[in-house]
């Protein structure tokens, strides 16, 4: 062929195509979006979603919390000020006596599974028995193969414990209809309203389906609470077996029956360590009704990604781990909104009672007056208020000193507690160095040495344990750095550390959990803090179910733990949370669902 | 051979069984599994500190449960990642995939412009260009993938979406851009002054031209290349490869790859019929490429001649090109859809994860998708990575160019393409292959930082999570994994150097 030839075959060939190219082939979606689209968001957390049965102790994180938020309804929920607000389409709880302790749950007729199926005491049954620990015939073991959590036919065991349903030990009572269930308590149990608010965890009647094997779903759910009741430990082995293992997935499972869930959203996807997306559950009929179609929750663990991620509006609701540069970053951001306040945990320093050390009356000779007075001085150098300023007021501007052990500020219970305790009015901001000489000289011990144990890994608390050894050498203290990366493990040796400087996080405004930190041998009172009357005031206080006395007895323990020199409160943990402009009705609560809390009153903008 | 093999293969299971006891018992020293525990207050505190050292047998001492881990190892049973109950086994199936897709193009792109720079690089060898390709790659090798990944996003996933919602010419930029382009082409293909110049200025013109015409023809908010810039560019595409390839002398080749570029061309119309009628998938996509390929290699083959190999390779490259070209074109089509998805809304380019979640795809958006996804993550990896690639072939190429045998090459009067594709680059390309297979098998164990910064959840991530989740048998897994691999990589890399280079035996 030659070239001239080429050219004009090439040549043909090329222009006929330009000419076929007019009798234009399909091309896909023309419209593009015409139609009414669904609304949907994206919303980021830092974690990826593992487990639908968060009542498990594996499954107990808030990663989980906040998808079964979604996807399913309780009784009552934190509201803005940490109150619980009722909802009553999904049922109603009611105590029904206080000597013994009688609770009543009812659901309501609106109370309904995703699949249709309507939710009734069996499912409230099944949780208390996971949970009650009644039905354990044995401890988790663990077959050679390392395949943990199987146990075998004739054991059984949930691995989920729960300390209010423990002491529920005579089997709830089941109602005619099956839409109420009555608990007895053996013992009072204060926080019993709190367990009451979310009475439901997994659903029974899927539970008995993928154990016993029955299709019927109301019969899967009679087949269930029946091996309750008879305590037929075949079966109970197998239904253990389910509830412990087959809600924990990271990607959609083959069977789509374990995402069945009562609450207005229900999981259509999710892709492992990356997103969930929750979509209307049309089987919903309870009051809690979204205006957005899809939510999508997707995982981004890094801080930093989230917020230039919030920028290119990906996710529109974010909460970072607060760090200064994030929050600058974030505050620079057009067409968001920051939140900043407190989280759930709080920072605080202890004193060690009973280790020979400057805090310890042994180590003067039994003179606990003398003990107590260098405690107070110590006390008083603690810089509260310096702490705050320098290294939490620039990640929350309203930041303020947390002043009681009990309660989380922002509930209902925190100022009154406040006002009542005495811990602001005696160490007030800290920092005082006049005081804590003249208690020193008081108590006549020069130059006492005080072992700070604290994480040594986290610069935040680096930086306190500066503070805080300044303001002490400054009135006499010498202060020894006992900062470890083990720190956590060397907080159950009181031998080694004088003061300690920690975390605790708040996980519900309940009262049951404060006394193992405060009473003699707790598991808790790390630094063996022992007064009989804080004893006596948290035995009192474990059976008082009416809030009132409640409110009365932590008042009186509390004032005792400031006139002991128990330790000190600092702040609360700063919480950072970024929302964009398209987004409207979006807050924060301190607690667990966090700024889920009120999802069903978000709008798109 | 075998006792080679034998010996290598005996040689790293040692290794690796030092490796996996040092490793547990290191990890056994760093993580504590009751962490998160101890700062819990609830009441039942011990009982699930009870339950957790039951599940991990932490009563145990940490040999023991090496033993029983390694038991399970040998087995196939990887363990649990115990803090969501999964078994590693399946976690790392889906890590391996996530990681894998992240990493494969950057390498393969990371490979072929560090090659190709490199090579220009030891060819121009003391200019200006050389001294600045080696400033910006040593540049690029010591910045920090974090920082490059912020700056991405913030200005080309970012400042792009921006762009692309209120389009305006920037012309500060548009004319530095089109000032590095001409000084690269010029840098790079060299020669003496006066046709430096013609070819800066020539090659500023056409890249301001070209940046010019996409944004003010709207190109960019609708980027699409249809037939004719199928067409115009395969031919192009023609008469490069032959001239690298063949040459242009060579008519046979040079025809042969035109008439595959027109026939590409061509088939770019029956095609978009068969894309829309019938729901494509990869396994289509491979067979109507190898289809390609086949009716490629018939044409070379056609245009016959006494080297039908260098025809047959011609086509086929060419084939190849076109192939992705009408794949690329049928993408884009996408584009305006994709652009209005509630998804999407108008915002494109991602900073985050593998693909935009619930979008409602089909294959040829779910590509589009992913693009925009891989984008700013490949760049990252890339612009870090090439700069080895750079250095390390910049040095073969010199070697070899100083070799006695180029220069017998040029004195028998040969042509410069010759000496410099045949003679040189085939022998500089040697030393690659102790490092590509290398850089290929430890894909698998992904990109840690890349990863948590652009939120795939990929091996790097796994690795990360289970550190900080205290998780000892996926970090278990991914260590032995990740060594694993690479003693095969070296295993391998020694084998390729064997076939390839015919003065080394591996009998010994």
């Amino acid at each position: 062929m030659s070239k001239r030839k080429f050219i004009v075959a090439a040549g043909i060939v090329l222009s006929s195509a330009l000419a076929f190219s007019a009798c234009t082939p399909p091309t896909p979606g023309g419209g593009g979006g015409a139609n009414t689209t669904p609304t949907a968001v994206n919303v980021a957390w830092n974690q990826a979603f593992f487990s639908l049965n968060d009542e498990t102790d594996y499954g107990n994180a808030t990663t989980n919390a906040n998808i079964i938020y979604l996807a399913n309804e309780r009784i009552a929920y934190y509201d803005k000020d940490l109150k619980l607000a009722q909802n009553p389409s999904f049922g109603k709880y009611e105590k029904v006596s206080d000597e013994p302790l009688v609770v009543k749950y009812t659901f309501a007729d609106t109370a309904t599974w995703s699949d249709g199926t309507p939710v009734t005491a069996a499912d409230a049954f099944l949780l208390w028995a996971a949970k009650s620990g009644v039905y354990n015939t044995t401890e988790l073991e663990q077959d050679k193969t390392g395949d943990v959590g199987e146990v075998d036919a004739a054991n059984v065991f949930f691995n989920g414990s729960d300390p209010g349903l423990q002491l529920v030990t005579d089997v709830p009572v089941i109602s005619e209809d099956g839409k109420s269930i009555t608990l007895t308590y053996s013992k009072p149990f204060v926080d019993w309203e709190i367990l009451a608010a979310d009475p439901v965890g997994v659903p029974a009647h899927i539970v008995g389906k993928k154990a016993l094997g029955i299709d019927d779903n109301a019969q899967a759910a009679k087949a269930l609470v029946d091996a309750f009741v008879n305590k037929d430990n075949a079966a109970l082995s197998k239904i253990s077996n389910t509830f412990n293992k087959a809600f924990n997935f990271k990607s959609m499972p083959e069977d789509k029956e374990l995402l069945v869930g009562s609450g207005p959203y229900a999981i259509t996807g999710l892709v492992e360590g990356q997103y969930t997306v929750l979509e209307r559950n049309a089987h919903y009929k309870g009051s809690h009704k979204p205006s957005i179609d899809k939510v999508t929750v997707r995982v981004i663990p890094d801080a930093q990604a989230s917020v230039t991620a919030l920028e290119n509006t990906e996710v529109l609701v974010t909460q970072p781990q607060s760090t200064a540069d994030i929050l600058t970053q974030l505050d620079n951001l057009q067409n968001v909104q920051v939140l900043t306040q407190t989280g759930g945990t709080y920072e605080h320093v202890d004193l060690v009672f009973a280790n020979g050390g400057p805090f310890d009356p042994a180590k003067y000779g039994g003179d606990a007056d003398k003990a107590l007075k260098v405690r107070q001085a110590f006390l008083h150098t603690v810089p509260r208020q310096k702490i705050i300023d320098t290294i939490i007021k620039p990640l929350n501007p309203t930041a303020a000193i947390r002043n009681t052990f009990t309660a989380v500020p922002g509930s209902p219970r925190y100022e009154p507690m406040v006002a009542a305790n005495g811990m602001n009015t005696t160490f007030a901001g800290g920092d005082n160095i006049d005081q804590a000489k003249a208690l020193l000289a008081e108590a006549g011990v020069e130059a006492p040495t005080v072992r700070v144990k604290y994480a040594s890994d986290n610069t935040r608390r680096q930086q306190q344990f500066q503070l805080i050894k300044e303001s002490a050498e400054a009135a006499g203290f010498k202060i020894e750095d006992a900062g470890s990366i083990n720190w956590g493990q060397e907080l159950s040796q009181p031998d080694l550390y004088d003061a300690s400087l920690f975390g605790w996080q708040s996980t519900s405004t309940g009262v049951s959990e404060a006394a193992a930190n405060y009473i003699t041998g707790g598991q808790n009172n790390y630094g063996r803090y022992s007064n009989a009357e804080v004893d006596r005031l948290f035995a009192e206080l474990a059976v008082s179910i009416d809030p009132a006395q409640q409110k009365r007895l932590l008042e009186e323990a509390e004032q005792h733990l400031v006139a002991d020199a128990f330790g000190v409160t600092i702040y609360q943990f700063p919480e950072i949370t970024g929302i964009s402009s398209k987004i409207k009705g979006v807050s924060s609560i301190a607690l667990s669902p966090n700024f889920f809390w009120n999802f069903w009153e978000w709008k798109v903008a | 051979m075998v006792r080679f093999i034998a010996r290598r293969l005996a040689l790293a299971l040692g290794t690796l069984l030092v490796l996996s006891f040092l490793m547990y018992g290191l990890l056994e020293a760093a993580l504590d599994p009751l962490i998160d525990l101890r700062e819990n207050p609830a009441a039942n505190r011990d009982e699930m500190i009870a339950n957790r050292v039951r599940l991990l047998r932490l009563d145990l001492p940490w040999y023991q449960r090496y033993f029983s881990w390694l038991a399970g190892f040998v087995q196939g049973d990887f363990g649990l990642a115990w803090r969501t109950m999964q078994p590693v086994g399946t976690l790392a199936r889906g890590a391996i995939a996530t990681s894998v897709q992240l990493v494969f193009a950057a390498t393969v792109i990371a490979i072929l412009l560090g090659v190709t720079i490199g090579v220009i690089s030891a060819l121009r060898q003391y200019t200006a260009f050389d001294y600045t390709i080696t400033f910006v790659s040593f540049l690029l090798y010591s910045l920090p993938i974090f920082w490059v990944a912020v700056l991405l996003k913030q200005f080309l996933a970012i400042g792009m979406n921006n762009f692309l919602n209120e389009p305006s010419i920037n012309w500060p930029l548009l004319i530095g851009v089109a000032v590095v382009a001409g000084l690269f082409w010029a840098g790079a293909l060299g020669g003496r002054r006066d046709k430096k110049l013609k070819v800066f200025a020539g090659a500023a013109v056409v890249t301001f031209g070209v940046l010019v015409g996409t944004l003010v023809s709207g190109w960019v908010l609708n980027p699409q290349i249809g037939i004719v810039g199928i067409g115009l560019l395969s031919v192009a595409l023609a008469f490069g490869i032959t001239a690298l390839f063949a040459g242009l002398n060579n008519k046979r080749a040079l025809y042969s790859a035109l008439t595959t570029a027109a026939v590409g061309t061509f088939l770019w119309w029956p095609l978009q019929f068969l894309f829309y009628y019938v729901e494509m998938s990869w396994l289509w996509m491979l067979g109507l490429l190898a289809v390609a390929l086949l009716v490629a290699a018939g044409i070379g083959w056609a245009f016959g001649g006494p080297d039908r190999a260098v025809s047959i390779r011609g086509t086929a490259i060419v084939a190849l090109l076109t192939s992705v070209l009408i794949f690329a074109d049928r993408v884009l089509q996408t584009w305006i859809p994709y652009f209005n998805a509630p998804e999407i809304s108008g915002r494109p380019i991602a900073t985050i994860g593998a693909h935009t979640p619930g979008l409602n795809a089909d294959f040829w958006m779910s590509q589009l998708d992913r693009w925009t996804h891989l984008l700013l993550p490949t760049i990252a990896l890339v612009l870090i990575s090439f700069a080895t690639y750079t250095r390390y072939q910049r040095g073969a190429m010199l070697e070899v160019l100083n070799q006695d045998y180029i220069r017998t090459a040029r004195a028998k009067g040969l042509s410069e393409r010759v000496v410099i594709v045949r003679h040189a680059l085939r022998n500089a390309l040697m030393p690659l292959a102790s490092i590509v297979p290398v850089d290929f098998i430890t894909l698998i164990g992904g990109a840690v930082i890349t990863e948590t910064i652009f939120s795939w959840a990929g091996m790097g991530r796994l690795f990360i999570d289970s550190l900080y989740g205290q998780e000892a048998d996926p970090v278990m897994f991914y260590i032995m994994l990740t060594g694993a691999l690479a003693m095969v990589a070296n295993l391998v890399a020694d084998f390729l150097y064997a076939v390839i280079d015919p003065r080394i035996r591996v009998d010994a």
